[in-house]
């Protein structure tokens, strides 16, 4: 969970980052909106036991928010992003440069602009 | 005054004591309901049988230090202590339990978000029902409380949430005695019987919502019940 002890570069995409069913759940999210638990656990192919406590952390975390709904008597959460995926993106990698730059001073900023000059 | 010197002065005393045969007697007494409690099917005469196991064995301890001509001897200043401070937690935290449960959960009563819950178990125990933020499926109860957690409403139908409703009411209906149990579990450094317990307490689950409806909730929640 978006924490610098916890990234795995060798892992794809997202779970890098994230845990694979976190990844799962944040991207169904940024493409769908605001969507039920049973709509999650549908769409991300999840089951509903494993994805509890990940949804719970990712509230607890900011990543996700939830609301109460109601329906003729029958509750239910409804959960959506709280930051756009650009956001996410932008967080991670200000982390990422901050701790490098922390580590390595000039010579990070020297292969920032270097990579910035070849783009 | 050292172990050794102290396990040396157990026999000496118990040797010279006439009370040694009823010390012998109620480890045998306890070790017999012990093995009973195993092979007995029903769950309240098998929880029963381990209680009064384990009744003996306290009997026995207790008989022992009375016993005791030694003065001074630390194994029962220990003990002593050990009955103290397990006391006042067990019975302390059980007064307290709920009311830092609301807190600590932020729970809230469940009128707020289903109506026919907190009528329903008022029915059956004299308990109010909070609800918490939490979409893990959870249920407990914690002095004249019951909680459960807002991803088990989300998860169970009504008639499987009156099963679990009426399993925890019968938790608070019989919580006046628990906390001897603990306690008598704690004084003779065994288990209290928690699998009798949550029989007794699915048993009576079931003759309220139907075995079928505990079944189901049972299969949806697997090992989230306390």
């Amino acid at each position: 969970m978006v924490k610098l002890d916890q990234i795995n570069i060798s892992n794809d995409g997202l779970t890098k980052f994230f845990s694979p069913i976190e990844a799962a759940i944040l991207k169904t999210l940024w493409t769908e909106g605001e969507m039920m638990t049973s709509e999650l656990t549908e769409k991300t192919k999840i089951p509903l036991t494993s994805i509890a406590g990940t949804l719970d952390r990712l509230v607890k975390a900011g990543y996700a928010a939830r609301r109460i709904d109601n329906v003729n008597g029958r509750v239910r959460y409804v959960y959506a992003p709280v930051y756009t995926e650009d956001e996410v993106a932008t967080e991670i990698t200000t982390k990422i440069m901050d701790s490098l730059v922390e580590s390595f001073g000039h010579v990070a900023i020297e292969n920032f602009s270097k990579y910035s000059d070849k783009k | 005054m050292n172990l050794l010197g102290e396990i040396n002065c157990f026999a000496v005393c118990l040797k010279l004591s006439e009370f040694a045969m009823l010390v012998a007697l109620l480890i045998v007494i306890s070790i017999s309901l012990l093995a009973a409690s195993f092979m007995i099917k029903m769950p309240k005469h098998r929880l029963l049988t381990f209680v009064s196991a384990q009744i003996a064995a306290f009997l026995a301890i207790i008989t022992t230090f009375y016993l005791m001509k030694c003065d001074g001897m630390l194994t029962i200043y220990l003990y002593s202590g050990y009955a103290v401070i397990s006391t006042a937690l067990i019975f302390g935290v059980q007064r307290f339990y709920d009311r830092l449960m609301i807190k600590r959960l932020n729970a809230k009563p469940i009128s707020n978000v289903i109506g026919w819950v907190q009528e329903f178990t008022g029915r059956l125990a004299n308990a109010t029902v909070y609800y918490y933020d939490a979409a893990v499926p959870r249920a407990f109860a914690a002095g004249k409380s019951i909680f459960v957690s807002f991803g088990l409403l989300e998860m169970l139908s009504d008639d499987e949430l009156k099963a679990v409703l009426a399993h925890e009411a019968w938790h608070i209906r019989n919580n006046n005695r628990a906390p001897y149990m603990k306690q008598l579990a704690i004084m003779t450094f065994s288990s209290p019987g928690r699998e009798e317990i949550e029989e007794l307490a699915d048993r009576y689950a079931a003759e309220i919502a139907g075995s079928e409806a505990l079944s189901r909730a049972r299969s949806k929640l697997d090992k989230v019940f306390i």
